[in-house]
């Protein structure tokens, strides 16, 4: 076992001490970056003797600089090695290098250095960093390994030998330099930028055999300050340098460097696509069935550290779909874990839901509701064709990859068919139902300081800027704040953006400044102010996707809301659609604003507007389809018996009438303070 | 007569320049900067450019509307001289060439795009607008092979689309080219690409936008709106939209009314209906209109020097 | 800035008496924000609430009507300067224009064009709109017999071109009671101009260079009585037009200079390039376009133009549904199911008219809402697709009971297989592939 931080020492004295040797120096032709690594560290085009040293000393005596002068050095005074090797490689070819790593052909690039103490454990590692689309680059021992291993290498095959020593190694740098100052916009000799560009675009990763000498663990272990996570593959140890087992060597380097492979084909024999979701199974058409009574089934979606799960894999306990009898119902437990940078626990729920969504894109399985809800079908064609438990795992695993590659670096699947198995597991999964549960019913507005926008609508609606609070629910009905937060850490430059609250100032309104600063500048400067729990004062501008209206009736001083679905005449004198087609396009129209049906039970309802006392009139069908969550509401808010004395078009058409009946009814809106 | 109208813009268009002369490393007779209005189109006092007309012409004409290749009969078998024509005859400021060959079935053939933009650029000392492959299995070779044959000549390459990229953003970095970006007739997806682009390392000087243009009857409103909404936030400020636009109303030859009508007016059809489209396009801020039926060409370039304020006497109303 | 709703409300009666034909006065106040409705209509206002409503709630652009009858239309009470504000309401009218030197053959030939073209697109007729007779010769004779050769032929809104009020005194004998719009007065002859309109009741073009100019002779012509005005700002280049008529869109609707409040006026026969005159009047505020006579595509080009740009842009076009053919569709040839979204409709006829395979398009009625928001907002749904197999009585038209629907409706597919009990294919989400999976997954 070597100490690095012994090695280092010694190897930088003695790169320093054949420093002070170097008497010509003749650079290489087939490229306009001098010795690209000193070009782009301190922007010297290092030609000589003094140029070298100077450059040498600006970069602080850094040993890849000394590194890529000694070995320009003595390729001029011993002309590039033979083939296979291919010692310095020339801007045309790396113009095409870069191309395929700015086009994703190749997701990132990899030095592998020293000498492998067996052959075939150097093949492995090669073949692992074929199929995983990076483009390799070989120094030292490795390469002679790999050709007695039968391994074909040349560019052809992303696999490129550098040099026969492990000083070649060095060429990896002036590569990504070049890179860096080719595609990367970054200028000779600015320093931090180019640290920046190698460390955040440059992808690239180290593998180090044994067998370096000093000085070339010194040049390597210089690359830590380029971002290269340094994969020690047993002989060494040092601060940052990871060990890792052959078999791991490559996913740790690229986990460690958040390098993803894309996955883009789901191995199972069975079509899946959205085209499939609507899709049914019948009970005749159904081989096996899980869930909704029949049997105890349930799905949980949970987080783990990266590097706790292995990306792909899936494991079925209990009995295959071969063990189950025809027609039969059957116990199942759908376990995904899933990892990732980005990922947070928050967004547990939201993921999980796309469970649903997943299984139905299979041409022969059927998946509704969820949770320890859920009821599952697989066809008799689909086991025809030979799909078993374990494809579902796996069409879940990939898709998840898929459909989130920004979000999820593994995901892996367990499937429980064993009864006793599935039963304690459940236990479990109930647990972590109640705590989010208890977590999003208690999320406030004022826990969070970053609500979301969504602009989705604009296409139509230009001004129209929604603002999704926890207790406030996009206008649609379709968008949670959380769905907002996910979808921003997705896609970062879509339509959902973080709005930051900034200064409250005016709690009853809910109207915050930064709210306001994002609203006008989202709005193209055509809205000033936009209150979050008002009708009345400068309410949230509306598209034309609203689930419901809510407006000011002044007549009985209260408010109305009626719902998309309602085609009557509404006691304000106007259809839903003729109030939609007012209100609608982006406008901000005091008085009247576009709701989700959720944000009429919310605590925030109408809160600037007097609160839930306003609400005078809904359409019956939708009152009875909140009845029992707004009467639970109404008795919480010391508001028993309200929900009575709020009309419906079964009492009440017009405003006499419905004056009439909140008269009658005693409806406490009509002694508040008068709306206008 | 104008100076009477305030719009308060607080944002300018960027520019784009197109082509490369011998003095700026390239071989164009003429190199343009597309873009830097800071008001309306054509309500700038002085204008910094007029919109360009370009000439939209392929390397396999099986893929190409009858009615240009009734009109241009054997031309269109020619890239060549289809593009010489297109300068010396037809008048056009940019020729637009499509890789229709990439099309055919299993196309493998590489180095035949190297061939056809070499070609066409000796054919021609005008800037040239590439549209590389219609197929993504095969766009990264072939945006590689485009970018790389007209290296030096600042080319317009196109298409990028939010789901496909980065081969044609890697062509653009490695050979210093600029970029079409479309968007579905949609300005915030046209600001998303634009950013991704930003963040794949491609400058806002190298990128045009495409709002992706519906002809006449097809859905043109929605461009013409996605295009004055574009340029409307541009200038209010917002960055990520401060590119300058190009239009190619494709489907205009295509249609029923073109393609149905009489014989004898066909190609007066086929012009009258891109001329409208691109003329209203580019009143709403296109500054590089494409076309293909070569009769449009130079009506919509006379046009253009009428709606320069007053500076040509033969546009009097 | 518009009044809105709230704020009218608040100076209405808030009676409900109902007298304004609205239910609530809530009603009438929102019909007022939008420009719906006239204060006027109110009979409980006191004057100074009538003032302020009237000066906020009038259009910025005042309506003007030309012609009479069944050909005639309105222009101007417009809104904004971008279509996607709002909406454009008011198209403009293209005049052809003929003159009182041509013989009576040409000139009622132009007309009996007039009268008798269309153009069928997504359901509307598409016609330009009148005639524009100009006195060329001179003399009052020539153009009063040339008005009665047009009345003759049609019974078209005119526009009677002339410098001369004799002249246009000699026409108005014929056509004075169907509202021809008068061209034009100016500084020099607004007063007999002014009296020739009051007169008859016709609407009048104002003529000058500079708006500070024509402002001042529209104020002019009102204080004379006149105020169905259309202005002529006789630009000497395209670009000079559109920095006028820009300017005049944005000063009038910003209420910066309400003496500019009306529709504008554009001859484009001094241009040589006359369709790039038609094309920029149209999308740039122009109200009245007066060109020489169309040929059939430059017609076609502008009122599809026209059309485009004069869309509600928060309404889309919808189609008739309904089941259509694609060719000669026979007892076996597939059924497509898609949306009354008029774009989308044309989408899939283009491409399914390419592919050379006859088929039926079942269109329902989503009130032109493309599949996607279909879907999502459940307006596409089962029970509106089996009403529209019944109701079009595909049954009776094909020999199988297959339905291609949409690849965005695809969540449906096993829902409308329940309720219809018709077999459902799910086809391409984009209707360029339409061609590819017929051939693939029909043929088969």
């Amino acid at each position: 076992m070597t100490e690095v931080k012994n090695a280092v020492a010694s190897g930088r004295e003695s790169l320093k001490k054949r420093m002070q040797s170097i008497l010509v120096l003749h650079g290489y032709g087939e490229t306009a970056y001098h010795l690209p690594v000193s070009f782009a560290l301190t922007g010297i085009d290092v030609r000589d003797r003094a140029s070298s040293q100077d450059a040498y000393l600006r970069a602080s005596n850094n040993p890849i600089i000394a590194a890529e002068c000694l070995l320009s050095e003595k390729t001029g005074r011993e002309g590039k090695e033979p083939s296979p090797y291919t010692g310095f490689i020339g801007d045309t070819v790396l113009r095409k290098l870069g191309y395929s790593l700015v086009d994703g052909s190749i997701l990132g690039l990899a030095l592998v250095i020293g000498t492998p103490a067996n052959e075939g454990s150097a093949a492995g590692i090669c073949r692992e960093l074929q199929e995983k689309y990076m483009l390799t680059f070989l120094a030292g021992g490795v390469v002679p390994a790999l050709q007695q291993s039968g391994v074909k290498l040349g560019l052809e095959y992303r696999l490129i030998p550098l040099g026969s020593t492990g000083a070649h190694g060095v060429h990896f740098t002036d590569i990504i330099a070049r890179v860096a100052m080719m595609f990367g916009g970054v200028t000779p000799g600015d320093t931090a930028r180019f640290l920046k560009y190698a460390a955040e675009r440059a992808k690239a990763i180290v593998i180090v055999f044994p067998g370096l000498t000093d000085e070339e663990i010194a040049v390597v272990d210089a690359m830590r300050v380029l971002g290269f996570p340094i994969i020690s593959l047993g002989d060494y140890r040092g601060e940052g340098w990871v060990e890792a087992p052959p078999e791991h060597a490559v996913r740790q380097g690229m986990e460690a460097k958040g390098i993803r492979v894309t996955v883009t084909a789901i191995p199972i024999p069975m079509g899946c696509s959205p085209a499939f979701e609507g899709k049914s199974i019948r009970k005749e058409e159904m081989y096996v069935e899980f869930g909704s009574g029949r049997s105890t089934a349930f799905e949980l979606l949970t987080m783990r550290n990266v590097g706790e799960i292995q990306d792909g894999q899936v494991t079925v306990i209990g009995p295959e779909i071969d063990a189950m009898k025809e027609g039969s119902a059957n116990p199942l437990g759908i376990i995904v874990e899933v990892a990732g940078r980005s990922m947070k626990k928050d967004y547990e729920p939201v993921l999980e839901r796309r469970i649903h969504n997943f299984v139905n894109y299979g041409e022969g399985s059927w998946h509704v509701a969820q949770r320890d809800l859920i009821w599952v079908r697989i066809s008799k064609e689909a086991v025809a064709k030979g799909v078993k438990i374990t494809h579902i795992g796996k069409l879940l695993a990939s898709k998840f990859r898929m459909d989130f590659p920004q979000l999820l670096d593994a995901v892996s699947v367990t499937l429980i068919t064993d009864e006793k198995k599935v039963l304690a597991a459940r236990k479990d999964a109930e647990t972590v139902y109640e705590e989010r549960d208890a977590r999003i019913k208690g999320m406030r507005d004022e826990d969070v300081d970053t609500y979301y926008s969504c602009t989705l609508c604009q296409t139509f609606a230009p001004n129209h800027v929604c603002v999704i609070t926890p207790e406030r629910p996009a206008l649609c009905g379709a968008i949670s704040w959380l769905d907002g937060k996910i979808a921003y850490e997705i896609s970062p430059a879509g339509a959902n953006q973080p709005v930051k609250k900034g200064t409250l100032l005016n709690a009853r309104n809910g109207e915050f400044d930064g709210v306001n600063r994002f609203v006008k500048k989202a709005s193209h400067g055509e809205i000033d102010r936009c209150s979050l729990y008002s009708v009345m004062e400068y309410p949230m501008t509306c598209c034309g996707c609203f689930e419901c209206v809510a407006l000011m009736l002044p007549e009985v001083n209260g408010i109305m809301v009626v719902n998309r679905e309602f085609k009557g005449v509404t006691p304000s004198g106007m259809t839903f659609s003729t109030l939609a087609g007012t209100i609608g396009g982006g406008a901000q129209t005091p008085g009247f604003a576009g709701i989700s049906k959720n944000y009429i039970l919310s605590d925030r309802f109408l809160q600037g507007d007097g609160g839930i006392e306003r609400l005078v009139w809904i359409p019956s069908a939708l009152k009875e389809e909140l009845k029992d969550r707004l009467q639970k509401k109404l008795i919480g808010q010391g508001h028993p018996g309200l929900f009575e004395k709020i009309a419906d078009e079964t009492l009440a058409t017009t405003i006499e009438e419905l004056t009439a009946f909140l008269e009658r009814a005693k409806h406490p809106s009509l002694t508040m303070k008068p709306l206008v | 007569m104008g100076s009477d109208i305030r719009f308060g813009w607080t944002g300018a268009i960027g520019s784009v320049i197109l082509g490369a002369t011998r003095s700026e490393g390239g071989t164009r007779k003429i190199s343009y900067r597309v873009g830097g209005g800071t008001t309306l189109p054509f309500l700038d006092h002085a204008p910094a450019s007029s919109p360009l007309v370009a000439l939209e012409i392929c390397d396999e004409p099986q893929y190409w509307p009858q009615i240009v290749r009734n009109y241009c009969g054997d031309l269109v078998d020619d890239v060549s001289a289809w593009a010489t024509t297109a300068e010396t005859v037809y008048g056009a400021d940019l020729i637009r060439l499509y890789l229709t060959s990439t099309r055919q079935r299993n196309f493998s053939d590489i180095p035949l795009v190297g061939k056809a933009v070499e070609e066409v650029l000796s054919a021609t000392g005008l800037p040239l607008i590439i549209e590389g492959s219609n197929e993504p299995g095969i766009d990264s070779e072939v945006f590689q092979k485009c970018g790389e044959a007209g290296e030096g000549e600042r080319l317009l390459l196109g298409t990028a689309e939010a789901g496909r990229y980065r081969s044609i953003a890697a062509a653009a970095l490695a050979y210093n080219h600029s970029i079409i970006a479309q968007s579905p007739i949609d300005i915030n997806l046209a600001k998303q690409l634009n950013i991704l682009l930003r963040e794949i390392g491609i400058q806002q000087d190298h990128i045009m936008i495409d709002p992706y243009t519906g002809t006449l009857g097809y859905g043109f409103e929605y461009s013409y709106s996605a295009m004055e909404r574009i340029r409307f936030s541009a200038l209010k400020g917002d960055a990520d939209l401060a590119m300058p636009m190009i239009c190619s109303a494709i489907d205009s030859l295509t249609i029923k009314e073109v393609r149905e009508a009489d014989t004898a007016y066909q190609d007066e059809m086929a012009v009258a209906w891109e001329f409208y489209a691109g003329l209203a396009a580019a009143v709403a801020g296109a500054e590089i209109i494409c076309v293909r039926h070569p009769k449009t060409v130079g009506r919509l370039k006379k046009a253009f020097t009428s709606l320069k304020t007053g500076s040509d006497p033969t546009g009097r109303i | 800035m518009a009044l809105k709703a709230l704020d009218i409300y608040k100076l209405l009666p808030k009676k409900n008496c109902k007298e304004c034909g609205d239910p609530t006065c809530l009603t009438f106040a929102m019909k007022l924000a939008g420009g719906k409705a006239d204060v006027d209509l109110c009979p409980h206002l006191d004057e100074q609430a009538k003032a302020v409503l009237g000066a906020s709630t009038r259009p910025p652009i005042r309506l003007v009507k030309i012609g009479i009858g069944e050909r005639s239309f309105a222009i101007g009470e417009e809104f904004v300067l971008y279509r996607h504000e709002k909406t454009f309401y008011h198209p403009p009218g293209i005049f052809f224009k003929v003159s009182d030197t041509q013989t009576m053959e040409e000139v009622s030939a132009v007309t009996k064009r007039v009268r008798d073209e269309s153009f069928i697109r997504v359901g509307s007729d598409l016609r330009c709109n009148g005639i524009a007779l100009e006195n060329s010769s001179g003399t009052k004779e020539m153009f009063a017999a040339a008005v009665a050769t047009v009345e003759k032929a049609a019974d078209l809104p005119l526009v009677l071109i002339s410098e001369k009020t004799e002249s246009l005194f000699a026409a108005l004998v014929h056509c004075g009671t169907y509202r021809p719009l008068l061209h034009a007065a100016t500084k020099e002859n607004f007063k007999e101009m002014c009296a020739l309109a009051k007169h008859h009741d016709c609407p009048l073009v104002i003529k000058a260079r500079g708006l500070e100019q024509l402002a001042q002779l529209a104020k002019e012509c009102a204080l004379e009585g006149v105020q169905d005005l259309v202005m002529d700002s006789s630009p000497q280049s395209l670009g000079e037009f559109i920095t006028a008529s820009t300017a005049i869109r944005q000063l009038a609707i910003t209420r910066a200079m309400p003496d500019l409040g009306y529709p504008v006026f554009l001859d484009a026969t001094g241009s040589d390039i006359q369709d790039a005159a038609i094309a920029l009047g149209i999308v740039k505020y122009a109200s009245v376009i007066v060109t020489a006579p169309l040929s059939e595509a430059s017609a076609k080009a502008a009122l599809t133009l026209r059309q485009n740009i004069y869309t509600d842009p928060q309404k889309p076009i919808q189609m008739n549904p309904g089941l259509y053919r694609v060719g000669t569709p026979g007892k076996d040839a597939p059924v497509l199911m898609t949306v009354n979204f008029s774009l989308t409709f044309f989408t899939l006829q283009g491409y399914l008219e390419s592919t050379r395979i006859p088929c039926f398009m079942l269109v329902v009625d989503t009130e032109g809402l493309s599949v996607l928001t279909s879907v999502a907002a459940g307006k596409l749904n089962e029970t509106l697709v089996r009403d529209a197999l019944i109701r079009f009585g595909v049954e009776n038209e094909v020999a199988h009971k297959k339905l291609i629907i949409p690849g965005y409706a695809a969540p449906l597919s096993g829902r409308i297989e329940e309720m219809t009990g018709w077999k459902v294919l799910v086809g391409p989400r984009d209707a360029a592939e339409i061609g590819e999976y017929l051939e693939q997954e029909w043929k088969k």
